[in-house]
């Protein structure tokens, strides 16, 4: 039986249309992680399933109950906010125990749960102080153990790491998934970082427009993304996009030209586009190699800038006439990662290169045009 | 000087601009009390010379009758305006609805907050009005006829209790409609996915929130119902004979009118101590926090 599911869900608030005819079947112990931009409808979505906003159509089940029109309270479910949102005026004690007292659970029972929460989450130390007495990583453990004393059927996660800084965001991401792995329940994350998405989820679900973009796992979305916004979103730095146009087409294969240095030829692909059809063509930085060893497609560049990373080197190469659209430099350079130390002096002439198995063919609607690639198993 | 003054600015920069403020409460609120409280040992008609009596004044309010009727009619200004704060928050949690036409609903009730306190007095000494009042054409729709509440000596300081309690709530209201502004919406989902609703919502996550609220709307409704002199002046001056008096409106009573101003000034001090009791609570409280955080 599905955990939760998700049927063709709308929601519009006033003119703004915030999701549109989203459908989900999430299973029993995954750990969702839904991402997209701000204002994707990520967090509304997720409010959705916590019943703390209504839906305009659509139908919500949770263990197989329809909870379209309940109380949240009466929904099985747990939440995390972003904010915490722990009762300033209560203990921590007090906090987690809220939910059981109100739905009047015996004392001893509230007691026990309470204390195996404080237990799991390493808290027992804390639990007669308030909130305000605690530093963010705790009462984000609070926050966590408010909901695991209510033994939900699906926990719901807002953003709960944003507030925290880098090293203790590293180390409860660590802590969320552990503790996913002993709980077993399902879990739905909502987050905008990529990283969390990328380590924690089970199953990624992308979201553009109120619009569920792709649904799968991290691996599988990262290698062979639908379209476009996927190939995008997901992967830092992000994959270089080259506008270009089809010169010839004959069954599966195509010749895209880019600009005038830069020329693909695609096999295998999953449907062939018109010559003279506006394409982009995708090649993330890690799939670039900078000097002279190219084989497949190449162009030349001039080194921009070096980022020495310790473990990679990030290189920005401008290519002249050949320029990338939407890169996080904000400029037309291609963004190359190389995979240990390489020092490049600036204004260098290189040469780029990458193998045609490794570049995607976007069609103009950005959908995906070049065959799947093999995804890594794990 | 203008080194001088980058240097010192941190702290002369505050000073120069409470300066002024400072000034005015030194000579009008602490030199008038301390003026207030000399003058109660005295025998005084105001423009004479003034005659010490040491504490004559005080033993003679002690025996005085009109001052128990005062001290109890105070009392039941406290008791009765302690209805001002709950009665307010009712009404806020009431307006606080997202629906059509309640930002004008709620502009109608803040029509007493507009108007002057006089101007509620007389209009529900008419309302009172046992010939042509509002009070008496409801009662005459039942073929009964409407008590003269203002000249019941029993009645007469619930019925200016009452005029004055409708700008207090909506004092009240609006403090805790701005305080329902400020709840925080997160803390309202937590507490609906804990499955809190209805009263154990309002009881456990919106009043919780509303503290600091309700303990000014408190504070300054027990310093309302200690100072109402207005209402009193306007409804009844009083009476009927000293029955609905105030401790404030004897003290005005006995000086302007008797031209006892020692007198005056010993009821006055005596309603000080009574209202420095509250103060020093509300200044306790208000302090508290920050010493806290400090």
């Amino acid at each position: 039986m599905a955990s939760v599911e998700i049927q063709n869900v709308e929601k519009h608030y006033g003119g703004f249309h915030a999701l549109k005819d989203v459908s989900l079947t999430i299973d029993e112990g995954e750990f969702i992680v839904m991402v997209g931009p701000s204002g994707c409808g990520k967090s509304t979505l997720l409010k959705t399933i916590a019943g703390l906003e209504t839906v305009t159509s659509g139908r919500l089940q949770i263990k197989g109950r329809d909870v379209t029109h309940m109380e949240p309270g009466d929904r099985g479910i747990a939440m995390v906010f972003q904010s915490y949102a722990l009762y300033p005026h209560m203990t921590v004690e007090e906090n987690m125990g809220f939910g059981l007292r109100m739905a009047k659970r015996p004392k001893a029972e509230i007691d026990a749960a309470v204390a195996r929460a404080a237990q799991i989450l390493r808290l027992e130390e804390q639990l007669q102080k308030y909130p305000k007495q605690l530093s963010g990583g705790q009462r984000q453990r609070v926050a966590i153990g408010r909901a695991i004393t209510r033994s939900p059927d699906v926990f719901l996660f807002d953003e709960p790491l944003s507030n925290l800084d880098a090293a203790l965001r590293t180390q409860m991401r660590v802590e969320l998934s552990t503790l996913h792995d002993r709980l077993g329940s399902t879990m739905i994350y909502v987050t905008h970082d990529q990283v969390e998405a990328m380590t924690m989820a089970s199953r990624i679900v992308v979201l553009n427009g109120g619009r569920i973009e792709q649904v799968g796992a991290p691996l599988d979305l990262y290698t062979n993304p639908v379209n476009l916004f996927v190939a995008g979103f997901l992967g830092a730095p992000r994959m270089n996009f080259v506008a270009g146009h089809v010169t010839s087409a004959s069954g599966k294969a195509a010749s895209v030209t880019c600009g005038d240095s830069l020329k693909v030829d695609f096999v295998n692909l999953v449907e062939a586009p018109a010559v003279g059809a506006a394409v982009t063509v995708g090649v993330r930085p890690e799939k670039l190699r900078i000097g002279n060893q190219a084989t497949g497609p190449c162009f030349p560049a001039r080194v921009r800038l070096t980022e020495y990373l310790g473990r990679e080197t990030i290189v920005y190469a401008d290519a002249g006439a050949l320029t990338t659209s939407g890169s996080d430099s904000g400029t037309g350079v291609f963004t190359v990662q190389i995979g240990d130390i390489q020092p490049f002096m600036p204004d260098a002439p290189v040469t780029i290169g990458f193998d045609t198995d490794a570049a995607y063919l976007f069609a103009s609607d950005g959908k995906t045009l070049s065959a799947a690639k093999p995804v890594t198993k794990i | 000087m203008n080194r001088s003054w980058r240097r010192h600015r941190h702290w002369l920069a505050p000073t120069l601009f409470i300066l002024p403020g400072a000034l005015l409460f030194g000579v009008v609120i602490i030199l008038a009390s301390i003026r207030t409280i000399w003058v109660s040992f005295f025998d005084w008609d105001g423009v004479g010379p003034m005659q010490w009596v040491g504490l004559a004044n005080y033993q003679q309010l002690a025996a005085d009758p009109q001052f128990y009727v005062s001290l109890k009619n105070n009392v039941i200004w406290l008791v009765m305006f302690m209805l001002a704060p709950p009665l307010g928050l009712a009404l806020a949690l009431l307006l606080n609805q997202a629906i059509a036409g309640m930002k004008v609903l709620k502009s109608l009730f803040f029509v007493p907050l507009v108007l002057a306190s006089v101007t509620v007095g007389v209009v529900f000494t008419w309302v009172y009005d046992p010939t042509f009042g509002l009070l008496s054409l409801i009662y005459g729709w039942f073929g009964a006829t409407a008590p003269a509440l203002l000249s019941d000596e029993h009645l007469v300081s619930f019925a200016v209790v009452i005029a004055a309690l409708w700008p207090q709530v909506t004092f009240c209201l609006v403090l805790f409609l701005a305080g329902l502004n400020n709840l925080n919406e997160d803390l309202i989902g937590a507490g609906r996915v804990d499955g809190a609703r209805g009263f154990a919502m309002l009881l456990h996550i919106v009043l919780p929130q509303l503290r600091e609220v309700s303990f000014i709307a408190l504070a300054i409704t027990v310093i309302g119902a200690l100072r109402s002199f207005d209402m009193v002046a306007v409804m009844t001056s009083g009476g009927p004979f000293g029955s609905s008096t105030v401790l404030a409106y004897q003290m005005y009573e006995q000086s302007i009118f008797s031209y006892r101003f020692g007198y005056g000034a010993a009821i006055a001090t005596v309603l000080f101590a009574i209202m420095a009791v509250f103060i020093v609570w509300y200044l306790r409280t208000l302090l508290r926090p920050e010493q806290e955080t400090a």
